[in-house]
Parts: structure tokens; sequence; C-alpha cells
């Protein structure tokens, strides 16, 4: 009873990191239709620049957020600027290879930046737990989680009583009628790619205390997180986090009852169950589009 | 309308310079030579992780080989002709791989190949090298599958292959006195041909020796989680861990005994301790103390120019602690030079091959020499954590602390 629970609460702690990453990737594809293969670089960025306020700065690098998420989200608004919104309308193919070479140069930069080679971040509390009964929960993983919900709670906040969030979920719903009733929508998607690489940002922060990581880890991330805003749904922020602790839970409990081995094979044997019986994801919404190509 | 192209194009130009700089970082090929025709020039290619996952090793391995490259020119050069580099990112991708080794050989027209990184990479790099006939003196890749293909230009210039890595460490264990000697061992161990062939090497020892095996798993690459693989050890209590690493994983497992507040009495990984500063930071220094590891090189190793080695990364790279990794590739291309030197030529590599299956090579490793496979010959050195620096504590006779019994994290 107590492997069980202690595996339960786990693999929500890991769930809820992966759903504040993923957060970010489907809002950017909700409001803009670009599958962001950069969000991967954007989460180690999160975790350099946390690194380097957490080393320079000595802060906490789980408080130190509040200093990387601005620095993320001012270069995914400048990015969208420069790079996405020219070819924004362009096939989908092209936003994909144009995020795919944003991941290479960013991942160049990090290298040129900060070097090669693993970093860690070792706050005092990162080999510690609380225990509870027979249950250990690794501080590192409570505080993460715990911020990875207030990061969550305050982007739902901002979608869903800002006049932002409004106008955000607006040009999602159908931006030719958002643009009608005074909405720039191009201004809302360059904020919307901000918020979306943020939660990266701040995602970063927190696995940056709980793995090593350098500037290639992001090809690690980017597969998991493509396969939690699918099996959410994509464009559902909802989705994506019922999405993200099915799939820490699904790790979690494989590892534990069946074998470390198929850990990371058996999430995505559920996306692919899932997508059988539901196409758009659990809770994605089919489109005119899937219907007619149905 | 000239407004509409004024703003295009600056965005034109901010797009093209970030490309640029990403792909000059990406370190898309580089040679410190003209190209072309080498003239007085031998001109030497190697594909290296440089990014991705292997870009930590790969980018040390670029630090080797360009230090042996200034050795080199500074003194008289191979055969009395400057040498030239070409090193090309593979991206720690098998496809890339196979592309680049090609470009070396068709369009560089490089004399010359040398070895990259990891088992993984060097599977299918060695391939090419066979198939156009060169010599291919590899710094890693120990993975057994590698000499077993019954190819004649592959060398491993390392001391073991990775299946006899841990063998030093097994028989050190299987040796203790009975009331130190541990009665139960796990083995954890990551989905990958170097990692995975280790860690069965030191259990078939340990079984044989009595040793009980209470838990085994093998788990992939791109784990996350090691807490579940952490509270299945923690149920089985074994006396001893033998976890198969590279580094992340490494890291992840030692943290993941550390919060669960188990932690075994003897703990061997392999790879991943060998990372000097970047292991102790990573577990802290605090929780190295006698964790125990297969290593290659040491810095304070009495080798033939293991001083110049050292000496001169220092200069070029700021730190005389070089990586395993760095060190690792100088001695492949001492190998290398060494077949080149002895056969005064590069016309024939089957030749240089030869030499090299029949005579020993000093190197800063120490001696190595090979079986007709290219596979090593040699005892691997095994490393210990002790009061916060890595020491090589096995075999006896290269050692330069004696080993201690047990793992004590927090010390």
């Amino acid at each position: 009873m107590t492997e069980l629970v202690q595996t339960i609460v786990l693999s929500l702690l890991v769930g809820g990191i992966y759903a504040l990453v993923a957060s970010g990737l489907t809002l950017i594809f909700g409001v803009m239709r670009v599958i962001n293969i950069a969000h991967g670089a954007f989460l180690i960025l999160g975790a350099f620049i946390s690194y380097t306020v957490w080393n320079q700065l000595g802060l906490d690098p789980l408080v130190g957020v509040v200093i990387t998420t601005p620095i993320v989200f001012g270069l995914g608004w400048l990015i969208y600027r420069l790079l996405v919104r020219p070819i924004r309308h362009a096939p989908m193919s092209s936003t994909v290879l144009l995020t795919f070479g944003l991941a290479l140069v960013l991942e160049g930069l990090m290298g040129e930046i900060w070097g090669n080679d693993s970093h860690s971040v070792r706050p005092s509390y990162v080999d510690s737990s609380f225990h509870v009964g027979g249950v250990f929960l690794p501080k590192a993983q409570v505080y993460g989680g715990v911020l990875a919900v207030v990061v969550l709670g305050v982007l739902w906040l901002i979608l869903t009583k800002t006049w932002l969030g409004r106008a955000i979920r607006a040009a999602a719903a159908n931006p030719a009628s958002a643009q009608l009733v005074g909405i720039k929508v191009t201004s809302v998607a360059a904020v919307v790619f901000g918020l979306g690489v943020a939660a990266a940002g701040a995602g970063g922060a927190i696995t940056g205390v709980l793995y090593p990581f350098l500037p290639g880890s992001h090809y690690l991330w980017i597969a998991r997180l493509l396969a939690i805003v699918v099996l959410g749904g994509l464009g559902s922020i909802e989705g994506a986090v019922v999405s993200a602790l099915i799939f820490g839970f699904a790790e979690t409990v494989t590892a534990v009852y069946v074998s470390p081995a198929w850990a990371t094979a058996v999430p995505y044997a559920i996306v692919f169950a899932v997508l059988l019986i539901r196409p758009q994801g659990l809770l994605g919404t089919r489109l005119r589009d899937d219907a007619v190509t149905a | 309308m000239s407004h509409v192209s004024i703003r295009h194009g600056w965005k034109a130009v901010a797009l093209v310079g970030v490309m640029s700089l990403g792909l000059a970082a990406c370190g898309n090929g580089s040679s410190s030579g003209e190209g072309g025709d080498s003239g007085g020039e031998l001109k030497i290619g190697a594909s290296l992780p440089l990014t991705g996952d292997f870009s930590e090793p790969g980018s040390a391995a670029k630090q080797g080989y360009e230090v042996w490259q200034t050795l080199t020119n500074e003194g008289d050069g191979l055969l009395g002709k400057k040498v030239d580099l070409v090193i090309k990112d593979d991206a720690s991708n098998q496809n890339t791989i196979v592309s680049d080794y090609n470009a070396l050989i068709s369009q560089d027209n490089v004399d010359l190949l040398l070895g990259t990184f990891s088992s993984l990479l060097n599977l299918p790099a060695s391939s090419v090298a066979e198939k156009n006939r060169m010599l291919y003196v590899e710094p890693a890749g120990g993975s057994p599958d590698m000499f077993n293909r019954g190819y004649k230009y592959l060398f491993f210039a390392q001391q073991a292959t990775a299946d006899k890595q841990g063998l030093v460490f097994a028989d050190w264990v299987k040796n203790l006195p009975a009331d130190q000697r541990p009665k139960t061992a796990a083995y954890p161990t990551l989905d990958d041909p170097f990692a995975a062939p280790n860690v069965d090497g030191i259990r078939q020892v340990l079984e044989g020796a009595g040793i009980k095996t209470v838990y085994k798993t093998t788990y992939a690459i791109d784990t996350k989680n090691y807490d579940s693989i952490v509270a299945a050890m923690k149920s089985a209590n074994p006396d001893l861990v033998v976890h198969g690493a590279t580094f992340e994983d490494g890291v992840g497992l030692t943290r993941a005994m550390l919060k669960s507040g188990w932690t075994p009495k003897m703990f061997y990984e392999t790879s991943t301790p060998s990372f000097a500063d970047q292991y102790s930071k990573a577990v802290g220094e605090e929780n190295t103390e006698g964790v125990m590891y297969a290593v290659s090189y040491t810095p304070e190793a009495d080798t033939p120019g293991n001083k110049e080695f050292v000496a001169q990364y220092k200069k070029m790279f700021g730190t005389d602690i070089p990586p395993e990794d760095a060190a690792d590739a100088y001695a492949a291309a001492q190998v290398m030079q060494a077949a080149v030197e002895a056969v005064g030529s590069i016309d024939d590599q089957l030749a240089l091959a030869d030499w090299l299956r029949d005579h020993p090579v000093d190197t800063i490793l120490g001696q190595l020499s090979w079986d007709d496979t290219g596979a090593p010959q040699s005892d691997f050195l095994i490393g210990q954590w002790q009061n916060g620096t890595a020491e090589v504590v096995l075999p006896p006779d290269v050692a330069t602390a004696d080993p201690e019994v047990g793992w004590h994290p927090g010390s």
C-alpha cells in the first residue's frame, strides 16, 4: 500500500512539471497553429538562465523563476516578431522547419555561452525529502510541483480573467472575427508565443534543479512534450494538463510494477491507443477540416 | 512600397545573422587549413558529436585532438608534414556521421581518419572507414559488438573493451575479506552498447563468486524518473549497486538514492564519476566519498608524453585536469601517429593496421596492444573518490591511493 501511495505521489509531482511545460506548447498551437519544435530548447534555455541566476546572484533557482520567466518571455516575443510572424500563414511544414532550425540555433548559442558540458543546480534541499509515514517526498520535486501549479494557475487567470485572455481565446477560436471586433491578432500572437515559451522557461528553472542538463538535452524533451499535447488534444490547455498527469502516472507505474525498460514506451502506447479512438485527443476539438478529411 | 522592402530587408538580415551565428556555434565543420590540395600538410579527418546528446564527450575529444595537433606541429610534424585537422559535427546522429565520414573521404580528401565518440556512433563510422580501407583508431566505442564484425582497420585506443572494463573491480570485490565482501548486489543499467556489457561483465564475475543478484534492470535513454528504480532497489536492499550509466542518468540515480534516504554499502558506477568536477558539482562533493568507477586515464599518470599533454592542455584550455575523454582522443591520435611513423607511409593503410596488430604502442593511457579484431588487451584502471579527489586505486602498480571499502555519502 505504501509503495502504491509513493508511486502515485511521485507520478503527480512529475506530471505537474510536464503539465506546465506542455501547456505552453499547446497554447502556441491553439492560437497560431504553430508546432514549436524549439519548445524543448526554450526549456533548456530557462534552465541555463536559472543556473546563472543561482550561480551569480545566489538566488534560489525556484525563486529565480521571477527573473528567468520574463527573460524567456521577452526572447520569445522578439523571436516571434523577427522569425515566426513572417511565415505564420505559410503551410505548417514551414513553421515546423523554422522552429526546428531555431532549436538548433538555440542549442548552438547555448553551447557558445555556457559550454557543452553538463550543468547542475544544487540548492541546499536538493537531496532531502519530507517523510510522511512510509512515504518519502523529495523536497525539490515538491517545491517544483507546487511552483508548476502556481505558474499554471497564473496562466489560467490570465487566460480566463483578463482582457488579454479573452483576446487570446477569441484569436484562437476565430482570428478573422477577432480582428473584426478590434483585436490586433498579430500582437496577441506575439504575446502568446512569449507566454508559451515563458512557461517552458519556468519549467526549465524547475527541471534544472531536478536533472543535470546541457545544450543538447532538449532532444530528450521535445518528443515527450509533443506526445503529451497530442494526447491532450492540440490546443487544449486542460487537455495538456490531464495528459501530462496521465503521462507521469504511466511512466512511474510502469517503472515500479512492470519494468523501467518499458517506462518510456508505455505512455506512447497509451497515446497511440487513445488516438485510435479519439483522433482529436482527450479534450481536443474536432475541426471542420478533420471532419472533411475523415 | 520602399517602406515594406526595408522592413523585410532588416528582418532578412537579422534572420541570416542569427542563423549564421547558430551554424557557426554548431561547429558545422572546421579546419585550420585551406582545404583542397593538402600540399605540405597531412589532412586528418574526424566527425565528433559537438552538439546533441553526446556533445559533452565530443567537445572534450575535440580538445584532445587539438592538443595533439598543436604538439605534433610544434615538433617535427607527421612524416615531416604539418597536420591539419578537419573536424565535423555529427550532432550525435548516426545518419549524419555516415555522411560526414563519407564527405571527409570523398570531398575533403583527408589522408587519415580518427574516430568519434560512443559505440553508437563508432559502429556506423567504422563501417565507412572499413569500406574505404582506411585505418580507424577510435578514442571510445568499447562495445564488444564493435569487434565481432571481422574488421581489419578498426582499433580501440583504450585499455579494454566495455565487458572487461570492470573486471579489475570485480576481482577486487571477490577477494575482499568475508566480513567486508558484499553478499548481495543490484545491477541497474542504461540500455546502451557500452554501459550494459560493462555491468554484465562485473555481474558474471560476482555471481560466480557467490554474490547474489537481488535486482537487475535496464532502462531507456530518455528516462527521467529514477525514483521508481531506487524504490525497487530499496526493497531488495543490496549491499552493492553496480550502475551502468553515462552521465545524466548516473547523477539522476545517485540523487534519487540520496533523496530516498537509502544508500547501499558499496557503489560502483560506469562513466559518470569520471567526469571530475562536473560529477562532484552535480551530486555534491560530500556525496562522492568511496564511489568507485572504471577510468582509462589519470592526469597524474607517469606515462610517456603525459606531462607534455597536461601542460599543453592547460595552456590551451586553462586547467591542468584534462577530462578523460580528451585524454582518450589524444591517445587515439598517438596510436595512429605511431603506426604512420613506423610504416613511414600512409599509402597502404592495411600495412598500418597490420603493424598495430603486431606492436604495442606507448600512450598517455599506458602501453596499449590489440588482438586481431582491434580489441585492446590491457587492464582498465579503477578510480575511487576519496576526500573530494578522484584517485586511481587499482591495479596496485599504477594506483595513486589504496582502495577503501564503502560508499559514505554526506561525509
